[in-house]
Parts: structure tokens; C-alpha cells; sequence
């Protein structure tokens, strides 16, 4: 199958990240070990009030967007038909597991109809679509680790027809205990992935046609669905992406699983993980990372499923 | 012809009413249907909740990947697919529970083989939903774009009215749409946890109803841009013409009482689909049998339609609820039932409950050319509503353009 390259066009309005140290837009560092973080005091800080009655996963969720919507200009949202487009990997397994081992480990337990339906991924959606009061096209996808890239090229597919004008689109994963569960759960080995920290995040971009305002531009979304298909998706990527920018400097972007991760001559290697950690959606920390840091430059993230299936992002800054 | 016309090219389902949607619709038609029972599966850690299962000599986790690879060679044969045309498909899978069902199997079979032993953690494997999707592709060879929509109820709904969208933008050529949702102990407990249960039988739209019942079910529908071949046999073409997928923020497990919501939902399908409310021959309605769901749908069906409502029909009291695999196993069943030339009666209903003000069909009627409503709600807010004409070709092959 010949990959298909659809030029969105689309504007990149703002970025935003909170990473497993939960310290919005900024890099400190946290240990495997001391995961999970209560992210109370974020919810507040970013959100001005707690949130009641959700887990970690919904929260954030809440706290990456709205940091996210924090950057943008005052009144981005407004009058305009907004799509949320929220990527995970695992889903909320943060209430899930508690659910479920209730049902198991205890005959049937108690188990806390609040955190069932907080558990539908969904849910979490919901609660981000009413703090920033977007209704319409909201959509949850989960395609493991490359969730991130399905839900930009679904929402690079609905600015281009025109349902919606704007799109805020992130990824987001959290720890569970423990570190080699989660790690299984990724199914990530040594053969299959570097040898990094775990971590968590929620990061998030909002896009649109607003040159105005924008930090930089999303080309294009490239994915080779077939494992083993004999183009190869990352060469024709770049190809295409050096055709539709100007900007003078290359940034590379490897995916965690990606076990060489060296760029190609004449690119900037910016290994983002070890600022984020392995979880499925991490391409969307390094993307609104690289967003936000760089100037003039290509920025491309290359990513790798367990599968072998590749997918390719293509964004310059400005 | 319109270029960007989108075909219903094939469908399958396995639904507790039988391993085929046709074999389903029959038993339908039939009135070959019994309320839920006490579930019977190995790995359900209680008994005592009602459910709809699939019948099924075996494990949990054999059973599961047999309705999947059932419904799928079913859609595949129906459609006359080739190898290649498969290769060449874009995949969305609408599930919640994806295969969360091996991680129940495993848990409760180490449990139950090593009674001395500390249980295992339940979900160490458990990759998340797309899990299933990635399974599903790599074993039909299909190598189009993947995607997993995890939208609770209305999981499959949403991703039929997604594909719609792609195909109509001319990004993807053909869309295999599968709804899979196995019965799961997290889903049992949970709707339990909810009161959201009837424990004597599903009720849709009846005024003594109580609550839901899980079905599970296992479907896949192929749609197709351009004038593909037809879909049946019979010689009928099925056009999707239009849907609308809607999300709200105001309550996570309700989409408001009042019928406002549902109304603005439906219209707006209506409109996309080009067709006016006096165009709709019926009504596959969601009817789930609980307070809320029934009371929100059937006023809003009553704003759009006023008195001239068609027939209401819900297939959740012969089908049970199948979640996320909701949209696609009851389109697919619903167009076997056309194929066989009847629209069937909803099951569980006695008593009018006069907030709704309609009664939905209760006997089987006969299938017209024209166009039929699907509703789908979930938690998060979801809505999805959609529209599907039925045609008929003459002996020509040309269609019956008039709806």
C-alpha cells in the first residue's frame, strides 16, 4: 500500500505538557521509584480548583489541556467549533485497577460505582470537554503507543473537513503500580524498547488555521499500518517534509521505541524521554516540548510500534 | 450516481441469538427469544447477574475470538471481499473492554487451578483497547489505518459515523467497522455498582422498566465509497447517508431528560443525511430499559416527530446491551432483518409509560423501501445518530431512487 501524504496545514496555536513530575511546561526530574505523585496541588494550581470525585488519570488529563489552553491567546476557543481528540494508551487504569481487583480479590467486593464510570476512557473526555466548555466532537482513541498519532491524523482529517475549526489534541498515560507491571502492560522489553525510565504525562497542542497566532505548523501525519511493508514511511516522511518547509534547522524526535535513535545526518537529535519517561502517548511530550523550544526549525517525531508498524509527524516552528 | 456516496458492502454479527446476524434475525423474527439468564461463563466471579451470553462449548477466551472471527468471515463472505480489497481497508474498532477478557480468563482459571496460591494481579496485560485492534488487523491482513475508539456505549456507532466522514473526504477507499465487547466481569459489577441493573428482564420503554442488560456480541460492517456491488442476494443496496456524532458536557451518564438533546441530535442526522423526519420508515431506537435513557430518547423522538412518529423498536430486550459493540451488532442484525423482509417487534415491553407517550412496536412489520433512524447514547454524554436507506435494485440492476 502507498503511503498517502495529506498536508493539513493547520496551524499550531498553542503546546503544553505536564510530565511525571507534575511541574507544568518544565523539565524536573523525578524517580521511577517515587511514582505516583499526587497531583492535587497541580489540579489546583492549573485548574484553580480541585477536582472532586476523579482520579489521576482524569486529572490529568484536565491539568495537561488546560495547560496547554493556558498558552494559547486569551478567548482561543471562542465562537470557534472545537474537536477534542484525546489519546491514550491504557486507558484510566488508575480507577480501572482498583475497580477490578475489588471484583476479583474480594468475591464480588464493594466495588465504587463512581470509579466505574470514571474507568470508561471516555469519562475523562467528558470532564476535560466541560472545564473548557467544548461540546461536539469529542473522541477517545486508544491505539497504544502510537494512540498519540492516530488521534492527530483523525483531527488533522476533521479541520480539513471543516466540522471543526480549532482541535485540542493530546496524549496522556499514568502510572500504576508497579514499575514492572506497568512496564508489561506497555509491553515494553529490552528488545523492544531503550533502556529508560518509565514515566507519565499529559501532553497536549491545539491546532487550527490561525497564522495570526500561531507557534508553528503541523504538516503532516504520516503511518505505515502494516508491519513490514517495503516502503519505508520514515524516508518518504522526510522527503516530504523538506518540501514543505523553510526553516533552516532539523530537529529529530525518536519514539521509545525506536532502538537506534540516532538522527540522520545533518539533524538535531533531542531525546526527549529522559524528560518524560516511557508511557504510550510520550510522543506528545516531545512534540509540544519541541514546539514550544525550538525555533526555525523541521521538527520531525519518527515512532516505532511493538508491532513494527511506523508512523511519522512532521511540524516546523516558527 | 454521487461520487461520494457511501455503500453498506457487507455485515456480520454474533449476538446471543445466534452466530450470524442472519441467523439472529431469523430467531428474532421468529419471537425465538428468552430474557436474559444467570450467567453460566467460567470466569464470572458471581452468577447471579442476568446477561445475555453467547452460547458456546468452551472457554471464555475462545469463545470471544470465535464470535470476533465469526462475525468477520460472515462480513467478509456477505461482501464478496477479496484478499486484496481486505488488505485495502481502513480498521475501526469501537470497544471498551478490548481483551480484557484474557486478563479475566487467565486470573480466574489460575485461581481456580491453584486454590492454595496467592492470586496473580488481575490486569498485568492488559495493553488497553487497541490491543484488540492491532489483533484483528494483523490476523485479517488488513493494512489500511487503524483506529480504536473508546467511547463507552457508543463506541462502534461513533466509529461507523467517523469512517462515513473519512470516506467521504476521500481519504479512505473502504472502512471495516468492528464492535466487540465480550461479557466481563468489570462490566457486570459495574453497571451493578450503578443500580443500573433490572434483575427480572430488559424493559425498553415500558413503564415498569428497571434498569439494562448486558449482551454480549461480537459485528463487523464494511462500508465503501462509490457504487461498490450490491449488497444481497435479494438485490437490495444499503446507502449510509448520513450521521452525527455529538458529545456533551453537561452530565457524564445521562443525555438530559427533557428530549432536548436527543431532538437537536437527531435533526441534525436527519440534515446530514439529507432527509426530512417524514422520510424515516423506522426507528431503531437505543432503548436500553433504564428511567433515564428511555424517558431522554422517547421525548426526543416525540419533538422530532410529533404524531407521526414510525415504528420505535428496541433490540436491547432480545439482544441485551452490548456496550460498545452496541452500534454495530444491532446495525448489522437490523439490516438482516430487512433482508429478510421484516422489521422485528421489541422484546420486554407491557405497559405505556406516559412520560414517554409511545408505545415501540411489538409484532413484526414489513420492510419498506426507505430510510431507517439508529440512536445510540452512552456515558460521557456520547450521542451518535444515524441513517441508512434501503434500496431496491429492478431486474435491471438500476435503483429505486425515490426514498
Amino acid at each position: 500500500m502507498k503511503t498517502q501524504i495529506h498536508p493539513v496545514s493547520a496551524s499550531v496555536i498553542a503546546a503544553g505538557w505536564v510530565g511525571p513530575s507534575l511541574t507544568p511546561n518544565e523539565e524536573a526530574p523525578w524517580a521511577e521509584a517515587d511514582l505516583p505523585f499526587n497531583c492535587d496541588d497541580l489540579v489546583q494550581r492549573v485548574l484553580g480548583q480541585p477536582m472532586r470525585r476523579a482520579g489521576r488519570f482524569i486529572k490529568m488529563v484536565c491539568a495537561g489541556a488546560m495547560t496547554c489552553l493556558q498558552a494559547a491567546p486569551p478567548g482561543a476557543l471562542q465562537n470557534r467549533k472545537t474537536g477534542i481528540f484525546l489519546a491514550t494508551g491504557l486507558g484510566n487504569g488508575d480507577e480501572i485497577l482498583p475497580f477490578v481487583t475489588q471484583v476479583f480479590k474480594h468475591d464480588g467486593g464493594f466495588p465504587s460505582p463512581n470509579q466505574f464510570a470514571n474507568s470508561v476512557s471516555n469519562a475523562a473526555a467528558f470532564f476535560l470537554a466541560r472545564q473548557c466548555d467544548v461540546r461536539g466532537v469529542i473522541l477517545t482513541l486508544s491505539d497504544e503507543e502510537l494512540s498519540f498519532e492516530s488521534a492527530l491524523w483523525l483531527a488533522q482529517s476533521y479541520l480539513r473537513s471543516g466540522e471543526i475549526d480549532l482541535a485540542l489534541v493530546g496524549g496522556c498515560d499514568v502510572y500504576t503500580p508497579t514499575v514492572e507491571e506497568y512496564r508489561e502492560r506497555m509491553y515494553v522489553h529490552p528488545d523492544n524498547a531503550r533502556a529508560l525510565p518509565i514515566g507519565e504525562g499529559s501532553s497536549w497542542l491545539l491546532l487550527g488555521a490561525d497564522p495570526a497566532r500561531r507557534i508553528g505548523e503541523l504538516h503532516f501525519v504520516l503511518m505505515q499500518p502494516k508491519a513490514g511493508a517495503s516502503e519505508d514511511v520514515l524516508a518518504a516522511g522526510l522527503a516530504a517534509a523538506e518540501k514543505v518547509t523553510s526553516a533552516n534547522r532539523r530537529v529529530w524526535l525518536p519514539g521509545f521505541r525506536l532502538l537506534h535513535p540516532e538522527a540522520p545526518a545533518g539533524w538535531d537529535c533531542r531525546d526527549y524521554l529522559p524528560c518524560c519517561g516511557i508511557h504510550p502517548t510520550a510522543a506528545a511530550f516531545g512534540l509540544a516540548r519541541a514546539l514550544r523550544a525550538e525555533r526555525d526549525a523541521l521538527v520531525i517525531h519518527a515512532g516505532v510500534s511493538s508491532a513494527g508498524k511506523k508512523a511519522l509527524i512532521a511540524a516546523s516552528t516558527i | 450516481m454521487n461520487e461520494a456516496a457511501v455503500y453498506i458492502r457487507g455485515w456480520g454479527a454474533v449476538s446471543t441469538l445466534g452466530w450470524s446476524a442472519g441467523d439472529s434475525a431469523r430467531r428474532l423474527l421468529a419471537g425465538d427469544v428468552r430474557s436474559a439468564g444467570l450467567c453460566s461463563s467460567s470466569h464470572l466471579v458471581k452468577s447471579e447477574f442476568k446477561a445475555f451470553e453467547v452460547p458456546f462449548d468452551g472457554d471464555p477466551l475462545s469463545k470471544s475470538l470465535a464470535m470476533l472471527d465469526r462475525s468477520m468471515t460472515e462480513a467478509f463472505e456477505r461482501g464478496g471481499l477479496s484478499p486484496e480489497e481486505i488488505a485495502d481497508s481502513c480498521l475501526l474498532v469501537g470497544t471498551t473492554g478490548g481483551l480484557f477478557i484474557r486478563n479475566e480468563y487467565e486470573f480466574t482459571e489460575f485461581v481456580r487451578q491453584n486454590p492454595d496460591k496467592e492470586s496473580p494481579p488481575i490486569s498485568c496485560r492488559n495493553r488497553g483497547p487497541g490491543e484488540a485492534t492491532e489483533f484483528i488487523a494483523e490476523k485479517y491482513g488488513i493494512a489500511g489505518m487503524t483506529f480504536t475508539l473508546s467511547m463507552a456505549c457508543v463506541s462502534s456507532a461513533h466509529a461507523l459515523v467517523v469512517a462515513l466522514g473519512l470516506l467521504r473526504q476521500g481519504v479512505i477507499r473502504r472502512a471495516i467497522i468492528v464492535g466487540f465487547e465480550p461479557l466481563l466481569n468489570m462490566t457486570l459489577h459495574g453497571f451493578a455498582s450503578l443500580l443500573l441493573y433490572d434483575a427480572e428482564r430488559c424493559r425498553p420503554f415500558c413503564n415498569t422498566r428497571m434498569g439494562m442488560q448486558i449482551g454480549e456480541g461480537s459485528a463487523c460492517i464494511i462500508l465503501e465509497a462509490g457504487a461498490g456491488p450490491l449488497a444481497s442476494s435479494a438485490g437490495s443496496r444499503y446507502e449510509f447517508l448520513g450521521g452525527y456524532l455529538y458529545n456533551d458536557n453537561t452530565s457524564l451518564t445521562s443525555a438530559g431528560t427533557d428530549g432536548e438533546m436527543v431532538k437537536a441530535v437527531v435533526e441534525e442526522a436527519l440534515g446530514r443525511a439529507c432527509v426530512t423526519a417524514q422520510d424515516i420508515v423506522a426507528v431503531k431506537a437505543h432503548g436500553t430499559g433504564t428511567r433515564d435513557n428511555d424517558l431522554s430518547e422517547g421525548r426526543g423522538l416525540k419533538k422530532v416527530f410529533g404524531e407521526s412518529l414510525p415504528p420505535v423498536i428496541s433490540l436491547k430486550g432480545a439482544l441485551g446491551h452490548g456496550l460498545g459493540a452496541a452500534g454495530a451488532v444491532e446495525t448489522a442484525v437490523w439490516l438482516s432483518c430487512l433482508e429478510e423482509g421484516s422489521l422485528p417487534a421489541s422484546f420486554g415491553f407491557s405497559e405505556p409509560d406516559p412520560d414517554i407517550g409511545f408505545a415501540p412496536s411489538t409484532v413484526n412489520l414489513p420492510v419498506r423501501n426507505g430510510c431507517y433512524l439508529f440512536n445510540f447514547f452512552g456515558f460521557g454524554a456520547t450521542c451518535t445518530s444515524y441513517v441508512i436507506a434501503k434500496r431496491q435494485a429492478d431486474s435491471f440492476g438500476r435503483l429505486w431512487t425515490s426514498l
